[in-house]
């Protein structure tokens, strides 16, 4: 009986498979040209418009541990020739522990075709195409195929805006040529891949799809892990150890680029071999920047008048203040961390000093630093409200604990805008280390800053070498206050930098208006009114009302370079139209390669001199979020994507393309000629 | 269902490395009796992951592809073991008396038809495909993995043009040489696993 029921069963599927007709697939498939009339000796792009039935899902080019790619048979008019299949960036769908790489939702592969030149207006090119794909459910598989076909006539190449745009949106779920090299290495069966991405970049579920088959254990988990510019993935390696390992790297959010590897050497990352080591390297590190932030602009005043508060307390809880001081100090850097290692942790691509990242943040740090400064000056005096005075007055000792504690944390919050250029490799360190690794180096950074203090409260010695308390102090003070103007300064520029002339403006007020009122608060103070700090406090809260109002201006293109101009087609036609020689290049903020160029040769004032004396015009084309116009635009030139720099020489149309790795002397050679 | 020689982690899908001794199993076969690897030292043994209702294994099955390959495994000494690592529920799975069935009707000619319900052997193996081809020599050693042959498609008229890498590396083997190919990309639907 079950044997009949097999059967049955068996002819049932096979009647259910083969009864297909096409109108009946599992993936419907729409062959579209972006232009019905390409031009002859041109390229024209069809795409494979493909919309799987709810619960199925068609395979990536490497479909993973079961699966097979789409193949595609064509009939083509005579020297039509027609690329390979493009694929998008592909989902990952584990079940039952193997891997598939597929498309759940709609999806369209793009194939180039090529006509021959020389082909009159008005050729019909009759173009079919015979699909075999799979196509499959989490249960059961079925291999389809699709019989496809489209005229083209030759003409203009002209595209209607309509199949732009919906072309232009299948562009942007392609991934995009990283540029720049990444390299791999096995070692004792796992797999690391580093590829260059900058620390800026954002990566949410970064996650390598490789297109060479057994190199990687595909249903594997990968962990990825950042390290200032590089993106380090790992996960259990195959044995193959083929001289190029290509894949696609997808950054979430449907982002991916293409990248090729070659193997070399990865420096060993969190969790792996020399962790040890490492967190010992990055500990040092930590303590002697935090020792550093000592003199910086940010922190010395605060650090000062604490040490001299010291010297006028004449030792008395000398110990109990550092120590106080100390927890503030390391406690606040290990909140900082936390903060960090959490965000980390959610997939966002943040960095040490990742607050100032924020121009609220930075608002009221910039409230916050005016505030000391014209304290240090002498506007105001620091006392707390009453009650607290009054303790203080009388010697309690609670004040000076939590003044020590509080002044401590201060200085930590405020000490972080300053710890770039030394806290950079230790930082980078800290975050491939397990979590415990890094909060400690945190905690490293917030010892190495606490330390002179810690000295001055317990030993004696250091502290009889303080210069004994005088009037000399208040004017000490007095000058403490320009270097936390200068911070001030520096906030601000910052604030503009993120959210524009308004928002910098903006915040310049909201510090005035809360000037003013400590200005005022001082004068009570001076004359010793009651509830002198009312006024100041009142102002600082209006202040603090612009943080509901400043928002970040939207990233423009990134015209660092004086006189640059975002790149399009037409302001590149009318400078060349004005005679003007133009240096046009494409960057985005994922590009390595890119960033380096611009730091050492584009924004240099030797070649930004010899650009300005030869006036040159130059043009910027941001491709961070892979525009698809600019793309097209640098798909011209024979480039699959940034860095590109062209060079348009006076009263010449067509551009020298100049090396991805560029030198000085290649801008200020062609500027000066 | 006993299970020695394997070292498994659960979920996860290991591997048997090529050239290394290959993993002792046990399974019940189609007629209910035990069947272990172990039983055939001195033999050459070819071991298939099967779903009959996988297109890629019908491509080969009902165009007499896989019957015609196991017959001249067999015609050379060789044994033919044929796995269903079907979870119950999903495609392909089998109890002993429909796998009788579907043997008799596709004529196919295994020395035995294994019944691996819970995965063990097949993720032991690292199966990920149906079908997906093991060939263990007299010594024990595993000396190849991969797929039935060289065209991954669902269409039955590629078989023609195909290198049948079962057939090649017996043939190596009966010369006395190494398999010139000993692993491939095994291609099919994946193994319908218990999840």
């Amino acid at each position: 009986m079950r044997f009949v029921l097999f059967v049955l069963m068996t002819v049932f599927t096979a009647c259910a498979v083969s009864a297909q007709t096409p109108g009946e697939r599992h993936i419907a498939i729409d062959l579209v040209a972006e232009s019905p009339t390409p031009r002859a000796g041109g390229e024209v792009t069809l795409a494979f418009a493909s919309t799987p039935q709810p619960g199925w899902h068609g395979y990536w080019k490497n479909p993973g541990d079961a699966g097979v790619e789409t193949s595609a048979t064509w009939t083509l008019p005579a020297g039509v020739t027609a690329g390979a299949i493009e694929y998008p960036v592909p989902h990952r769908l584990l079940i039952a522990g193997l891997m598939n790489y597929v498309y759940e939702g709609p999806f369209a592969q793009f194939v180039r075709l090529k006509l021959p030149a020389g082909l009159a207006a008005g050729t019909v090119l009759p173009i079919k195409v015979k699909l075999d794909y799979l196509v499959c459910t989490n249960e059961i598989c079925v291999p389809e195929s699709a019989e496809l076909a489209t005229q083209l006539t030759v003409g203009d190449g002209a595209v209607d805006p309509a199949t732009r745009a919906r072309f232009d949106g299948w562009r942007r779920a392609m991934p995009k040529p990283l540029g720049s090299p990444a390299t791999y290495a096995v070692e004792g069966g796992k797999f690391r891949l580093a590829v260059p991405y900058p620390a800026t970049s954002p990566a949410t579920d970064a996650y390598f799809f490789p297109l060479t088959d057994g190199v990687v254990d595909y249903g594997k988990p990968q962990t990825v892990t950042r390290d200032g510019d590089t993106l380090v993935v790992e996960t259990v390696a195959k044995a193959g150890r083929p001289a190029t390992l290509d894949g696609v790297l997808a950054v979430g959010d449907g982002q991916g680029f293409r990248l090729t590897a070659a193997p070399g050497a990865i420096a060993a990352s969190g969790g792996g071999g020399g962790t040890a080591t490492t967190l010992l390297i990055a500990l040092g590190g930590a303590i002697l920047g935090g020792l550093l932030l000592n003199i910086m602009p940010c922190v010395f005043p605060i650090l000062s008048l604490k040490a001299l508060s010291l010297a006028k307390s004449g030792g008395e809880g000398a110990k109990g203040e550092a120590l106080a001081y100390t927890a503030g100090v390391v406690l606040m850097c290990l909140a900082l961390g936390g903060v960090l290692l959490a965000l980390r942790a959610g997939g966002m691509a943040v960095g040490w000093a990742f607050q100032l990242t924020d121009p609220r943040v930075i608002l009221v740090l910039l409230l916050l630093v005016t505030a000391i400064a014209f304290n240090l000056a002498g506007l105001f005096e620091l006392s707390a409200p009453g009650a607290v005075n009054r303790m203080a007055a009388g010697g309690g000792s609670g004040n000076f604990w939590g003044g020590a504690f509080g002044t401590g944390a201060l200085a930590a919050f405020v000490a972080t805008p300053c710890t770039g250029p030394f806290m950079g490799a230790a930082m980078g360190t800290a975050l491939i280390l397990p979590w415990w690794g890094a909060l400690a180096v945190f905690g490293g950074l917030g010892l190495g800053l606490a330390l002179p203090f810690l000295a001055l409260g317990f030993v004696p010695a250091l502290r009889r070498k303080l210069p004994k308390p005088g009037a000399w102090m208040e004017t000490f003070r007095h000058i403490l206050s320009v270097p936390m103007f200068l911070t001030a300064l520096a906030l601000a520029w910052v604030l503009g930098k993120q959210a524009g002339v308004d928002g910098m403006t903006l915040g310049l007020a909201a510090a005035l208006l809360f000037a003013a009122g400590l200005w005022w608060t001082g004068a009570r103070q001076a004359k010793g009114r009651t509830r002198a700090w009312v006024p100041g406090v009142l102002a600082g809260l209006v202040a603090l009302g612009a943080v509901a109002v400043v928002t970040r201006a939207p990233a423009e293109a990134a015209a660092k370079v004086a006189g640059a101009e975002p790149f399009t087609e037409s302001r590149l036609a009318a400078l060349q139209a004005e005679g003007k020689p133009v240096f046009a290049y494409f960057t985005a903020d994922w590009c390595v390669t890119c960033k380096v160029n611009e730091k050492a040769v584009i924004e240099t004032a030797t070649v930004q001199d010899a650009l300005r004396k030869g006036e040159v015009a130059v043009l910027v084309g941001d491709w961070t979020d892979g525009d698809p116009a600019l793309g097209r635009f640098i798909e011209r030139h024979n480039r699959a994507g940034v860095p590109l720099y062209l060079w348009f020489p006076r009263g010449s149309s067509q551009p020298e393309v100049l090396p991805q790795v560029l030198t000085q002397a290649m801008v200020t050679t062609r500027a000066g000629g | 269902m006993i299970l020695t020689g394997l070292v498994l982690a659960a979920p996860a899908v290991a591997q048997q490395t090529t050239g290394a001794p290959a993993g002792n199993f046990k399974l019940t076969d189609m007629t209910g009796k035990t069947v272990s690897l172990s039983d055939y030292r001195g033999k050459t043994v070819v071991i298939e992951w099967n779903n009959p209702g996988c297109p890629f294994v019908k491509k080969h099955y009902d165009s007499g592809n896989m019957q015609k390959t196991q017959a001249a495994a067999k015609a050379g000494g060789a044994v033919w073991l044929t796995v269903n690592s079907g979870a119950p529920g999903k495609q392909g799975h089998m109890t002993g008396a429909e796998a009788q069935g579907f043997v008799t009707s596709a004529k196919a000619v295994p020395t035995a038809y294994l019944l691996d319900p819970k995965g063990v052997v097949g993720k032991g193996y690292g199966a990920k495909t149906t079908p997906h081809i093991y060939i263990v020599d007299p010594a024990g050693k595993l000396v190849y993995q991969g797929g039935i042959d060289d065209k991954p498609t669902a269409n039955a008229a590629d078989i023609a043009g195909a290198r049948n890498h079962v057939l090649a590396a017996l043939g190596e083997m009966k010369a006395g040489k190494p398999v010139s190919m000993p692993e491939t990309r095994p291609y099919g639907c994946s193994v319908k696993y218990a999840d």
